[in-house]
């Protein structure tokens, strides 16, 4: 058999190829400029994915899960080293804090301003007693939020360059900024490790590098269906950060009524704004993170004004009757995957 | 026929046998392989358009979590953890995956549609 014994070792070698290229799922070859490298990490109370692209994507990931574990050991409100447990016990008396957390404090107290008051760090008393913080929940009395509320208030919050005093008994919280600002400290490691390309999935907050994936596509995002376990919607966006907030993502249930986790600092309860979730589209991760929880204890006439004073976000918001609203920059990047009502916002 | 023959059909067909295995790997529709990893290690790779109605129990510092496959689906019926946020996700869908934090237990598919959720 002349041609088969000819024939056939060509034939093994094609198959020899095909069968190195189906390796995609674990980890990059060093010759592969598109090679797609993962890592998770569990931290900042949630589950953090990184997926980068590319001969450097190894190091980049391993760079980013480093600069989150750091961030983390800084801004945690339960661990006892950190430098935020350290400034709410520090029972009034004043504090010297690094410039990182000296400089997201005094962006969180910005925010407040900027929200009418809708994102405040100071609510952390208030937020332990529902046990949103340990899942221990429970319903606190009006005396009690009443009693806990006078505990808080941002505008009690001394902050000067590098020194930060709070009143005894006050207790501050970066949980609404902390994730964010983590996203865009770790898209920076990846940079700087020459990752070009990647996506950080900080449970849920995504955040990316690069305006396109190595294929040239524009980065392809689901939003969450606040009733069910998929999503309603989707969004191709270039370099940006894609952050949601929805009542979904924690809550209980006693007596026939339900609890949700985001709480109105005016009332120290939680939030009815009429949405059940918002989501901002922007830069800046920690801009963004600050933004969802404001946009949704805002509700969407406070979020329209908030987005018409602003230049630099767009958002989705979904109403309690499952309808969209939606702002003009992301029309054409927007995609409903449920049939549903959908208003555009222009300017 | 030939020793070196049947030695080169042998070879030929166990290759194009890991070929074709290789193709489909390759082509086979996104979100059919579940991945069940802990604290970072994966415990399962399971193809769950193939995998039996089973159940899998998996433990972290003494707590339990218990994990339900039934008719292609899969979800947690179990966890030792105040929140049970991650029974409450209900099924696995391709876009979010199920996590118990408490637990450090993750189950999500390999590949989906999306490059990410926001949630």
């Amino acid at each position: 058999m002349p041609e088969i014994s000819r024939v056939l070792p060509m034939l093994m070698c094609l198959t020899l190829l095909t069968s190195c290229a189906s390796d995609k799922a674990v980890s990059s070859t060093a010759a592969d400029p598109n090679a797609k490298s993962s890592g998770s990490i569990f931290a900042m109370d949630t589950y953090i994915t990184v997926t980068a692209y590319g001969e450097n994507g190894d190091a980049g990931i391993s760079a980013a899960k480093d600069e989150i574990s750091r961030l983390e050991k800084m801004w945690s409100v339960t661990d006892e080293n950190s430098e935020i447990y350290a400034v709410d016990h520090a029972g009034s008396a004043e504090m010297s804090i690094s410039d990182e957390t000296a400089e997201l404090i005094e962006f969180a107290l910005d925010m407040h301003e900027r929200t009418g008051g809708a994102l405040d760090i100071s609510l952390y008393p208030v937020l332990c007693a529902w046990g949103f913080t340990t899942g221990e929940y429970r319903v606190p009395d009006d005396d009690e939020i009443a009693g806990l509320l006078a505990r808080t208030g941002v505008g009690k919050i001394k902050l000067s360059g590098n020194n930060i005093t709070l009143p005894d008994g006050m207790e501050i919280d970066l949980g609404a900024v902390a994730k964010g600002c983590a996203g865009d400290k770790a898209a920076a490691a990846l940079k700087e490790s020459g990752v070009e390309c990647a996506l950080l999935d900080l449970g849920g907050n995504i955040q990316t590098v690069g305006e396109t994936k190595p294929d040239g596509k524009k980065w392809k995002i689901g939003i969450r269906d606040p009733y069910g376990e998929g999503s309603v919607a989707t969004l191709e966006i270039g370099e940006s950060a894609v952050i949601t907030s929805g009542g979904y993502e924690r809550y209980f249930e006693e007596d026939g009524v339900v609890y949700k986790h985001i709480l109105d600092p005016k009332t120290g309860r939680p939030a009815e704004s009429g949405l059940v979730s918002a989501t901002a589209i922007g830069k800046e991760g920690r801009y963004c993170d600050s933004l969802s929880t404001s946009l949704y204890v805002l509700g969407a006439e406070g979020a329209e004004k908030l987005w018409r004073e602003s230049e630099d976000f767009d958002m989705v918001l979904i109403a309690e009757d499952g309808s969209f609203i939606i702002t003009e920059g992301i029309e054409d990047s927007f995609a409903l995957t449920v049939p549903a009502e959908m208003k555009v916002l222009k300017r | 026929m030939s020793r070196r023959s049947i030695f080169i059909i042998i070879t030929a067909v166990i290759m194009l046998g890991a070929g074709a295995w290789s193709v489909y790997l390759m082509l086979r529709p996104a979100g059919e392989t579940v991945i069940i990893s802990q604290d970072g290690k994966e415990l399962y790779r399971l193809d769950i358009t193939r995998e039996p109605d089973r159940t899998i129990e998996a433990e972290y510092e003494g707590r339990k979590n218990i994990i339900e496959i039934k008719d292609g689906e899969v979800y947690m019926s179990h966890a030792d953890c105040p929140d049970h946020i991650c029974i409450e996700t209900g099924k696995l869908r391709p876009d979010t995956p199920i996590v118990c934090l408490p637990n450090r237990l993750v189950i999500e598919y390999e590949n989906s549609g999306l490059d990410g959720t926001a949630r």
